[in-house]
């Protein structure tokens, strides 16, 4: 397959958006809404389910079936009410101790005027500082998009997976071409030189696993999908849940801080930290 | 507030700073301008007020005591780990930059201000347009928890286009891995003084540049997450003149306040006095 095709799985509209998993992973879930600052943001859902027993928070951007529920939803791209709405649900999660799941799958963050007179640069830069202090394991997926620092928004955790046909990126394909050649239409090659596919993104060591897709891909049988990423992400929150939160938010750190590692055991970067 | 200060003592100038190449007409108003008077005010235009972008290597002695200034891990490299070669090689852009002189998008180091012991970096947009990179944000990050460990506060200037390209999603990651950083120096109570400059925008804007206990933006300085080409191609919207300027951000609460950048060291000076 070549990247650009993993490219149009990943963006595929049959792809199965969070809620198709939220609600296979915990048919019990129900919804919370709105930032307590002023609005709802209906590009991110989230809420609370029972998830192998345990009351757990799901937090995933979501992307419309519909072209109405499209535009409702705004394609899955966040605006500043969307960081916020999570972070007030992140520190709910903390006081009752529930685990926090994160699904991503979003082209971006709005790149709109109205996101940016409402401060999105900043609700992106506080929610990735926050995520860092959230005492509670929080394990992210990768579902099909993960866009630039609309995805890293939602995407600072103790363990990130991959399904296969999803892509992980410093910016879209056509976001890279625009700036990189001042060509949007130069995306293919873009796609192809920024390696965001699951398989380049694990290799690189940002993410811990990819998680296989049924027969090709996660569109064509949502039960398996949703039963593959299920195992996956328990694996990975299991042992998490006894971590003592000190330990959890230490880890947290260091996952980030050293997560280029593989480059900076290069001999070029220099001395190590003194 | 700044006219209570005791002018001599916090005006004193960094080190001597470095010739650099202008071009003789100011880019605000167009008239030309003498270097030498250019440089006695700081690079702001002395008729129209424009501030003049300005590389790392003129705002570190813009803000350092004079020979105050001790830089860090300077010898870290960046270098090509994607095998970028389209449209330009990354590794060949890199070597031209540094054979021009230039040491990454972030210089760090230590340094005093009106003799009070800071860390400072400053991005260079001339190096890839200030891009967050592995080493910007490994130097960042570096001289943050040092800052966090030893309780110094942290000056911080920017001039970015956001996260570099030919680095991929480890670029992105220095987001986290900066901003984790930051949060450490939230945690020791070291204060962060954030100064934005023309321009700065991407990831650099939704990471460490507006997480500032006091965020200072430089008149007319153009700050936001998305470039308004991108804006417009992405909503068709029209966008008002003025939109993104550090004045707009003023007035949706982003930042703390607009300053002179003649008005800057001796207001940086004020805080490290009340801040320590």
């Amino acid at each position: 397959m070549s990247v650009w095709e993993i490219v149009e799985l990943a963006r595929h509209p049959d792809r199965p958006y969070s809620l198709d998993y939220i609600r296979r992973l915990a048919p019990d879930f129900i919804e919370l809404h709105g930032d307590r600052l002023s609005a709802d943001d209906p590009a991110l859902v989230g809420g609370v389910g029972t998830w192998h027993r345990r009351t757990t928070m799901f937090l995933g951007h979501q992307k419309g079936r519909s072209l109405k529920e499209r535009v409702g939803r705004n394609w899955g791209m966040m605006h500043p009410e969307g960081y916020r709405k999570a972070l007030r649900l992140a520190h709910h999660a903390a006081k009752f101790g529930f685990p926090i799941v994160s699904l991503i799958d979003t082209p971006g963050a709005y790149p709109g005027a109205g996101a940016e007179e409402r401060g999105i640069a900043a609700a992106i830069a506080q929610a990735i500082m926050e995520w860092f202090r959230i005492p509670v394991p929080i394990v992210a997926a990768v579902i099909g998009e993960g866009g630039s620092g609309g995805a890293l928004g939602m995407g600072v955790a103790d363990r990130v997976i991959m399904l296969e046909n999803s892509i992980y990126s410093v910016a879209s394909p056509e976001a890279a071409a625009s700036i990189v050649w001042r060509d949007n239409s130069r995306k293919v090659e873009a796609a192809e030189q920024l390696q965001i596919t699951s398989r380049e993104i694990v290799g690189m060591g940002v993410v811990e696993e990819v998680v296989p897709e049924p027969n090709g891909s996660a569109s064509a049988d949502y039960d398996a999908a949703a039963g593959a990423l299920d195992e996956a992400l328990y694996r990975h929150m299991k042992p998490l849940l006894d971590e003592p939160s000190s330990q959890l938010l230490q880890h947290r750190y260091d996952r980030f801080r050293y997560i280029d590692s593989l480059i900076r055991a290069e001999p070029h970067f220099g001395p190590k930290i003194d | 507030m700044i006219a209570e200060m005791p002018r001599d003592e916090v005006a004193i100038q960094g080190g001597p700073l470095p010739e650099i190449l202008l071009p003789t007409n100011c880019p605000g108003c167009g008239i030309a301008l003498p270097v030498a008077e250019l440089r006695a005010h700081n690079y702001v235009c002395t008729d129209c007020g424009h501030h003049f972008r300005l590389g790392a290597d003129i705002w570190i002695p813009l803000i350092a005591d004079q020979g105050s200034w001790i830089e860090r891990w300077s010898d870290v490299r960046s270098h090509d780990l994607l095998n970028w070669t389209v449209p330009k090689s990354y590794q060949e852009t890199v070597e031209t930059l540094l054979e021009e002189g230039l040491n990454e998008a972030v210089r760090t180091g230590t340094c005093t201000l009106a003799k009070k012991p800071i860390w400072l970096a400053a991005f260079d947009f001339g190096f890839v347009g200030g891009t967050l990179s592995i080493v910007a944000g490994e130097r960042l990050a570096r001289g943050m928890e040092q800052a966090a460990s030893t309780g110094t506060p942290y000056v911080l200037v920017s001039a970015s286009g956001g996260a570099r390209m030919q680095e991929g999603v480890l670029a992105l990651m220095q987001l986290a891995k900066v901003n984790a950083a930051v949060g450490r120096m939230h945690d020791a109570g070291v204060p962060f003084f954030s100064v934005l400059t023309d321009p700065t925008f991407g990831g650099t804007a939704a990471s460490l540049a507006l997480l500032g206990d006091i965020n200072i933006a430089e008149p007319g300085a153009a700050i936001g997450f998305t470039g308004p080409r991108v804006i417009k191609q992405a909503t068709y919207a029209d966008l008002p003149p003025g939109f993104q300027s550090a004045e707009f951000q003023l007035a949706h609460g982003q930042v703390d306040m607009v300053v002179q950048r003649t008005e800057l060291r001796p207001l940086l000076a004020h805080l490290l006095e009340m801040y320590s």
